[in-house]
């Protein structure tokens, strides 16, 4: 199975270096041809939608309960803030 | 036992802590099962549990010194998953099964060594150090939560917590020969566990003994509002597990658990222990899980789709460091900086497997054989109580010796999956030695049953001393 590392890297917004691609072209179809053993697997009859989890929704009211000590120690564990706001690179630039 | 002495005060909880923190200086060097030891807050939070005990309180953990893995919060300490991009991040929150352990009376005594983000199978993928096996220091403890596995096999604390999302908690535990058990998904909080696969990761305490196992779930499970996946429970878990009794107790033993190419030794060793639940009163059951050799293909669909996902968050914006360059350069440049190997083969095997044209193919259908599987387990479990069988085809192998082999690491997860695939509790009890290495017999049932898991096991457990 090919495997177009460049394109997966870029949606995984993921910096590889040459030797990293290298390996990953030559593991990564080692993996998934391991993995595709799955499809000896009849799974034709099955509604996998009907497992999974009985598990319902849960609510609960929306009331902050956060210190300003906690919101303190949020923002300064950010690479950069500005005036108690997370500091981010230019988003609309070209 | 710890608490009992604490409780009575025959001895103090500042005494056992400096005791611990001794026993880590002394051995800790040569293991390096600790990323961190919180010298000064354990020695305070123990004068703390000291003063509650003089105050009258009796507490289910008095004292007790717990290690924790690296991917738990702690506020105020590093938790950096193993992680590079989280070396210097700090947590500003405290995990759920640390606010339990600590009201218990336990002292957090430091964080736990442990793969990257949990992904391995060794405790080799760690940005930081490496682990050894206290039984051969050549060895791997396993993983990934080798830290704790090796701290509570080289005595340094009687107990820690690890994290089990492929068998991260039981096969460390067999691999270092202690007790470690894998919960039913949603018995215990993971509000404050750093996510890996969010439908499989599960918290559980690592010890010497399954009492001890028993106890501290016991003070760490239980519904928990700040995670939605709690579950309030209809059996608390049974902590006295004094003369357990195997009779009427039905086991399986599934065909499928003994492969080509598993040690011959432990084979025989878990043949053995079988044997010996057989003449403890056990009805042995021969029975077949056909699906079971799918486990290991669909976890590694399901473990990277939904890690990946998970790790989209460690972008250098909100933690860790930051690369610099435009908004797209610094997201790859932090992420190809901060991610170890293990780490973005999983984001790139994710990422492809999520990617359009091969969803269908690959998630869509590891799904639906996830599905089958829990029909199949559902249905055996109705002609049987408990199924066993070993937690790794292997015991614990050389340093250095799978990690140029993916496929061949994976294969130590074997056995373990299913656990975390099903969502049901699993336990590694040690059963002996196989090539002069421990070996774990593994104990599964089904969701909700960890009380029929620990009966066994702590049944096993007797049968062995006797």
């Amino acid at each position: 199975m090919h495997i177009d590392i460049n394109r997966i890297a870029t949606l995984a917004k993921l910096q590889l270096t040459d030797d990293e691609k290298a390996m990953l072209e030559r593991q990564l179809p080692a993996i998934l041809d391991y993995v595709s053993k799955l499809q000896e697997v009849d799974t034709s009859k099955i509604d996998a939608k009907a497992y999974l989890t009985t598990a319902v929704n849960v609510f609960r009211k929306d009331v902050p309960t956060s210190t300003i000590d906690e919101r303190n120690a949020v923002i300064a564990a950010f690479p950069a803030s500005n005036g108690g706001a997370l500091e981010v690179p230019g988003i609309f630039v070209d | 036992m710890i608490r009992d002495a604490v409780n009575a005060g025959k001895t103090s909880a500042e005494a056992v802590v400096s005791d611990a923190l001794r026993r880590i200086d002394e051995k800790d060097g040569e293991i390096g099962a600790f990323l961190e030891v919180f010298r000064e807050d354990a020695i305070l939070a123990a004068r703390e549990v000291d003063a509650r005990v003089k105050g009258g309180e009796i507490l289910p953990l008095a004292g007790v010194p717990i290690g924790v893995k690296d991917n738990m919060l702690v506020t105020g300490h590093i938790a950096s998953a193993g992680s590079k991009m989280l070396a210097e991040y700090r947590a500003t929150y405290t995990s759920t099964v640390v606010t339990r352990l600590q009201a218990a009376g336990a002292i957090i005594i430091g964080r736990t060594n442990m793969d990257e983000f949990a992904f391995g199978s060794s405790t080799e993928s760690s940005a930081f150090q490496i682990t050894k096996n206290p039984h051969d220091t050549t060895k791997v403890p396993g993983g990934t939560s080798g830290g704790s596995a090796a701290a509570v096999a080289a005595g340094m604390i009687p107990a820690a917590l690890g994290s089990d999302t492929g068998g991260s908690i039981r096969q460390p535990a067999s691999l270092c020969g202690v007790v470690g058990m894998k919960p039913t998904y949603g018995r215990v909080s993971r509000y404050g566990l750093i996510a890996d696969g969010s439908s499989l990761d599960q918290i559980g305490p690592m010890a010497t003994t399954v009492e001890d196992i028993a106890i501290i779930l016991a003070v760490i499970e239980g519904r928990d509002a700040h995670d939605a996946t709690s579950m309030s429970l209809d059996e608390p878990t049974v902590t006295n597990l004094s003369s357990p009794s195997m009779k009427g107790i039905r086991v399986g033993v599934p065909k499928e658990y003994f492969i080509d190419g598993m040690d011959t030794e432990v084979a025989t060793r878990i043949k053995e222990a079988i044997e010996t639940l057989r003449q403890g009163g056990a009805e042995i059951v021969d029975m077949s899980l056909p699906l079971a050799p799918y486990a290991l293909p669909t976890f590694y669909i399901i473990q990277p789709a939904e890690a990946s996902s998970n790790l989209a968050r460690f972008d250098g914006m909100r933690y860790g460091t930051r690369a610099a360059g435009t908004l797209e350069e610094s997201y790859r440049a932090s992420r190809g900086e901060g991610l170890g190997p293990e780490s973005k083969r999983r984001i790139m095997l994710g990422t492809f497997i999520l990617s359009a044209g091969y969803y269908d193919a690959f998630y869509k259908k590891a799904v639906a054989v996830r599905a089958a599987m829990k029909m199949e387990f559902d249905a055996a479990l109705k002609k049987v109580d408990v199924i066993v069988g070993p937690v790794s085809p292997v015991v614990a192998w050389g340093i250095g010796e799978k990690m140029d082999d993916p496929v061949a690491m994976y294969l130590a997860d074997v056995f373990t999956v299913s656990a975390n695939i099903l969502g049901i509790p699993g336990i590694s009890v040690p059963c002996g030695t196989a090539h002069g290495l421990p070996v774990g017999l593994q104990i599964l049932a089904n969701s909700f049953d960890d009380n029929k898991v620990l009966q066994v096991a702590a049944a096993f457990e007797a049968l062995r001393q006797n």
